[in-house]
């Protein structure tokens, strides 16, 4: 095994809001981390804090304590503009809703993604032209996110949030309002690129996108309370899986 | 940055109802406050327009034949000289008419300094010696126009026919026949033809200073220079404006205090047109944030994208104007000296300035805010507040309808966003309600003039009859109702250098009906009113004692009242005749200020007399300042009808946030069983209640102050106050009325379709 | 039967009916109560293979009773019961037996029992999923049948986080 630096790290993270009813503990003390091109996905029912914890980690609001370190250099304390120069050249995001800027067409959506990282107008359009062709939305470039399906919308959103080519993807809930077709899709989607070496880390309710993952950390009440590798179990003809009920 | 621009360009291909109303809007206020600003100047002071357009000259010197005027040229502060012109005093005759005029020797070159503004015909040409041009009020008062004939009669007897070339306006002096002579141009044979001995001419010189200021200065200069038997008189401007007819000051105070509000309530509309813009695009911007948009770039972006759009509103607003400018500058009111000219630029910077500021305001404002909050807000919006206020608690314990209650509490549910759209209506109502004010206190001045001090539609001089025929003559009119005897006497001011205009009006006894705002009208010899601004300017009030020379004898007045007289540029003191006689002063003759019966008009009564007296009645009407001031009222309807457009436009801003934030309460609220009829109910309730608000803030700020704006406008330019009505209620309620209901109007288009979309579309996200 | 009378043992040792009241207390009325004779029958059985063994204990007022007690290698029994995941499609019975027993039994804590079945949970979810890939497109049913017990899965981990829940 070649011990490489993690691309994500945690120490210690931790958030706490203050609401009306006092303190609310989001996540406690997380110690996790993400390896290069690792897929790792966070289960967790709901208010344990799993999506809390992954704004956290790409930034999205800041710490109550704990470190965050990405790609060897400390990211937590960062201002919001340091953070956004981070995200430009480390962070993906795929959101449950809201993904696309409802003012641009579908083009523009994944393109700005693609200058805002830096790539040229030219270089933009070509990535926007091959991503949309993987997902088979080529014939949608130019309609507003509106005209769009939901499960369009998704593959929009994970095609623009690979733009930029991200050392990490951070989803939160992918598939959570979609169908099982558009569910099977976008899913297949993130698997082809851990498959070309995108690190990728999920949150998500669903077992069968967790269990894509080769790791799967198990959040409850704001702690870490399982985290272990995926191995396949072999589903054995003996094993009554199969087995008709009744 | 190439990311910004697309998101510029995608957004404004997104929305450009929206933009487009925002470039309108600014266009809008550019537009109004700019065209204001030239009324305003034209109206006000428009001595000073015509100075400026003119190239004025600061100090008119009145010099001795023959003076050597190149020392002139060296004195410190003096940029230019203008002149030596030869100048001769003459006499008008045409007809039974005369009237005494100077006549200036010209060029037919149009000089640099003091250039007359040609109204009509032409300047002076070679080709027609005998031509002359005429000053306008001149021209005016002795019922001239261009191409009529008329001789000149110079001091020694040498009679000119001349034939009028144009008419021409001119800064060099006050209006004919408060100064007298008037003023005449011709080419210098014409001016040798009428006076061939030039000692019995004068010399004319201008100076033009680099301070104009340092007048006191540049005279002392000229006296010591050429030594003060050279210089017979002295003319600064600041005499000059000071004795000109102050254009309408009723009309530069309405449109000065209009101005000043306008442009408060212009800059909040413009400001929320951008702010509530801004506010729209909140939600998207946290998203680019995630995508690594920092937040200066985003701030950058928001701010570029309303600069542009400003900037075109801007010069649309610019270009607009000007273009409206034209028809206006042919509306120049005859007889007054009202100049409309297109704006100077310190004008049209100063406005495009404050429009230019208060939009980056409005916009750096919300966009430093959506930068300062984290990311996380595009998936997680803050929700706003939820809990139930008192009142919302009270309203439902009162069985009020659910809607009514639910929509009344969403009004509040973003608090700075109510204050600014409430703000961004109640100042055009409030102003709309002043401007009913002034309606109220136009209508009111042109129904009694009298209030202004116009209780004597005319003043008759004896003219060619002898005045015991004049006064049987007006006695036995029936259309006159009262006569007084005004005699207009000079008297130097104390501790001033300049004479103030003093009126001898009716008699202690009887004195002329003037309408005393505070105090009471002189009843005993030695008693006198005085204007706001002769008050001011010897520093006593109602009650104190003001001494005087009056027509060379010194008298002692006790100021009994003060009196709101507009013309003589506020400062007038008036008192009986017989305090003059019995000072032992001279009283200049008189002439006789007649108060008509209720109902006849001014142009009625003057055509009676000049009937009556086969036009040998010298008849002038009062100069009604209401009547130039026909053009306020389409002005202020024009005016509405802009502040209408700026609340409305917070209106719909206001309307578009809300729905934003509520869309979400909406689907709640009918998967609880709301009908769709009810949930549109509740959002126009909601913007209901916040017009209603704005409006009933608005009318009782606008009511309050408009009377007060007027009066204190009064006492700024020395008219007085206790001018000002205040609007009565019934337009103030139906336009309180109209802004409800357009509030309403323009929440239910964008209610009723979000009413109407199926539950699942709205819930979620 | 056997293994959760041998979970219960393994807290101490108890006679036939103790036992029985013991499985009632904890299960409930949702759980049939358990018949006497059978846990005689199971008891005996367990003695046999030398799981447990009984002694008899002299009371003075009362017929003697039988007490029994887990001998060496029925603690490894138990232990082994709780440290393998359970198979299907006993599952829900197996593992709620573990999860209701073992932490009493001292055997094993609620939290690695979870994550252990949830571990093993997603293992399969994985093979299902490979297997769903490598299925022909036709064969519907043969789909059907795996798509069902993905849905399966699904269900039997969030049950999983609902005990988590529950119990922690």
């Amino acid at each position: 095994m070649i011990l490489e630096p993690p691309l994500l790290r945690s120490v210690g993270l931790t958030k706490v809001f203050q609401t009306d009813a006092g303190p609310v503990h989001a996540v406690r003390g997380v110690d996790l981390w993400v390896g290069q091109g690792e897929f790792v996905a966070v289960m967790g029912p709901s208010g344990s804090g799993k999506s809390t914890l992954l704004h956290l980690l790409g930034g999205l609001e800041p710490p109550t304590s704990g470190e965050i370190w990405l790609d060897g250099k400390r990211a937590d304390g960062l201002t919001q503009a340091k953070w956004a120069m981070l995200r430009r050249r480390h962070i993906g995001f795929v959101f449950q809703f809201f993904n696309l800027v409802s003012s641009m067409s579908v083009a523009d959506n994944v393109e700005v993604a693609a200058l805002v990282g830096g790539a040229s107008r030219r270089q933009a359009r070509e990535r926007r032209e091959e991503l949309l062709e993987d997902l088979g939305l080529t014939a949608k470039a130019q309609a507003a996110p509106s005209q769009l399906s939901g499960g369009e919308q998704q593959r929009v959103a994970v095609a623009r949030a690979l733009a930029h080519r991200p050392s990490l993807l951070l989803t939160d809930e992918p598939t959570g309002n979609l169908d099982s077709a558009n569910t099977s899709a976008v899913l297949r989607l993130l698997r082809r690129s851990h498959a070309k070496g995108q690190a990728i880390l999920l949150v998500t309710h669903d077992a069968r996108a967790a269990s894509m993952a080769d790791r799967v950390i198990n959040l409850f009440d704001g702690m870490i309370v399982d985290d272990a590798a995926v191995r396949p179990v072999p589903v054995t003809a003996a094993s009554s899986v199969l087995e008709l009920r009744g | 940055m190439r990311a910004a621009v697309r998101w510029i360009r995608a957004d404004l291909r997104a929305r450009p109802g929206q933009a487009a109303a925002m470039v309108l809007v600014v266009a809008g206020v550019v537009t109004a406050l700019l065209l204001s600003a030239t009324l305003f100047e034209g109206a006000a002071n428009p001595w000073r327009a015509l100075f400026a357009q003119t190239n004025g000259a600061d100090v008119w010197l009145r010099l001795q034949p023959g003076t050597n005027t190149r020392p002139l040229h060296r004195l410190i502060g003096v940029d230019q000289v203008a002149g030596p012109y030869q100048a001769t005093s003459a006499t008008v005759v045409r007809g039974p008419q005369t009237a005494p005029v100077q006549l200036w020797a010209m060029s037919p070159a149009l000089p640099v300094i003091g250039r007359p503004l040609i109204r009509e015909g032409r300047w002076l040409t070679a080709a027609q010696p005998r031509g002359v041009v005429l000053e306008a009020s001149f021209a005016q008062a002795i019922h001239v126009t261009t191409g009529d004939t008329m001789n000149i009669d110079g001091l020694d007897g040498n009679e000119v026919h001349v034939v009028v070339l144009g008419i021409a306006y001119t800064s060099d002096q006050g209006s004919y026949p408060d100064q007298t002579p008037g003023l005449m141009w011709g080419l210098r044979g014409l001016v040798q033809a009428v006076e061939p001995v030039s000692r019995h001419t004068v010399e004319l010189a201008g100076l033009r200073l680099a301070d104009p200021s340092a007048t006191e200065f540049a005279v002392q200069q000229t006296v010591t220079q050429l030594g003060s038997g050279a210089v017979i008189s002295v003319s600064t401007w600041q005499d000059v404006e000071r004795s000109v007819d102050g254009g309408d000051p009723l009309l530069g105070l309405l449109l000065a205090l209009f101005g000043l509000v306008a442009l408060g309530g212009a800059l909040l509309a413009v400001g929320n047109a951008a702010g509530g813009r801004v506010l729209i695009q909140v939600q998207d911007l946290a998203m680019l944030k995630t995508l690594g948009f920092t937040p200066r770039q985003l701030l950058g972006m928001v701010v570029a994208e309303h600069a542009a759009l400003g900037l075109a509103g801007e010069a649309a607003g610019i270009a607009a104007a000007r273009f409206l400018t034209l028809p206006l500058m042919r509306q120049v009111p005859a007889g007054t000296l009202a100049a409309v000219a297109p704006l100077q630029a310190g004008w049209v910077a100063a406005v495009a300035g404050g429009v230019a500021a208060a939009l980056l305001l409005a916009t750096v404002l919300p966009g430093w805010r959506a930068g300062r909050i984290w990311p996380v807000a595009a998936v997680r919006p803050p929700a706003p507040g939820k809990r139930l206020s008192r009142l919302a608690r009270a309203a439902l314990l009162s069985h009020l309808p659910p809607a009514v209650v639910l929509g009344a509490r969403a009004a509040f549910t973003r608090r700075l966003p109510a204050v600014l759209t409430i703000a961004g209506l109640a100042l055009p109502t409030m102003m709309i309600t002043i401007g009913i004010g002034f309606w109220a206190t136009l209508d009111n001045v042109q129904r009694h003039p009298g209030e202004i001090g116009l209780a004597a539609a005319l003043t008759v001089s004896p003219g060619e009859l002898d005045r015991s025929q004049a006064v049987r003559l007006i006695d036995a009119d029936k259309q006159v109702t009262a006569v007084y005897r005004v005699a207009a006497v000079s008297a130097l001011l104390p501790g001033e250098t300049s004479t103030i205009t003093t009126l001898g009006a009716g008699t202690s006894p009887r004195p002329f009906p003037f309408h005393v705002a505070a105090g009471r009208l002189y009843h005993a010899a030695g008693e006198a009113v005085a204007s706001q601004g002769l008050l001011e300017a010897v520093h006593i009030t109602v009650g104190e004692y003001l001494r005087m020379p009056v027509g060379g004898v010194p008298v002692i007045f006790h100021v009994v009242g003060r009196i709101i007289e507009p013309e003589y540029g506020g400062q007038v003191l008036a008192y009986g005749l017989d305090t003059l006689t019995q000072a032992g002063a001279v009283a200049p003759p008189v002439s006789y200020s007649l108060v008509l019966r209720p109902g006849v008009t001014a142009a009625a009564a003057t055509a009676h007399l000049l009937t009556l007296s086969h036009g040998k009645l010298d008849v002038a009407q009062t100069v009604d300042p209401a009547a130039s001031l026909g053009i306020v009222r389409p002005m202020l309807a024009g005016l509405f009808a802009v502040l209408g457009l700026i609340g409305l436009t917070s209106l719909v801003t206001a309307s578009a946030v809300g729905l934003r934030d509520h869309l979400r309460d909406v689907a709640a609220l009918r998967a609880m069983g709301l009908t769709p009829a009810q949930v549109t109910a509740s959002l126009l309730t909601r913007m209901a209640v916040l017009a209603l608000i704005a409006t009933a803030a608005g009318a009782a700020a606008g009511a309050a102050l408009s009377a007060r704006l007027i009066d204190l406008g009064g006492q700024v330019y020395g008219i007085g106050s206790g001018l000002g009505s205040s609007p009565s209620a019934a337009p103030v309620l139906l336009t309180a009325a109209t802004a409800v209901t357009a509030a309403a109007a323009a929440a239910l288009l964008p209610a009723r379709r979000a009413a109407r979309t199926p539950i699942a579309a709205t819930l979620g996200p | 039967m056997r293994l959760p009378l041998l979970a219960l043992l393994a807290k101490e040792p108890a006679h036939g009916y103790e036992l029985k009241a013991r499985l009632e207390q904890t299960f409930g009325d949702a759980y049939p109560s358990p018949n006497i004779g059978q846990i005689y029958l199971t008891l005996q059985r367990l003695e046999r293979a030398g799981l447990v063994k009984s002694q008899d204990v002299v009371q003075s007022d009362r017929p003697n009773k039988r007490v029994y007690e887990l001998t060496p290698a029925g603690r490894e029994a138990v232990v082994t019961w709780a440290e393998e995941p359970s198979d299907e499609p006993r599952v829900r019975d197996d593992f709620f037996m573990k999860l209701a027993l073992g932490p009493m039994a001292g055997v094993t804590d609620a939290l690695s029992l979870i994550n252990r079945q949830r571990r093993h949970y997603l293992g399969l979810m994985r093979s299902l999923s490979r297997l769903a890939e490598e299925a022909p497109e036709n064969n519907k049913i043969g789909r059907l049948l795996i798509e069902g017990a993905m849905l399966h899965l699904q269900a039997d981990l969030d049950w999983l986080e609902r005990c988590q829940e529950v119990l922690l």
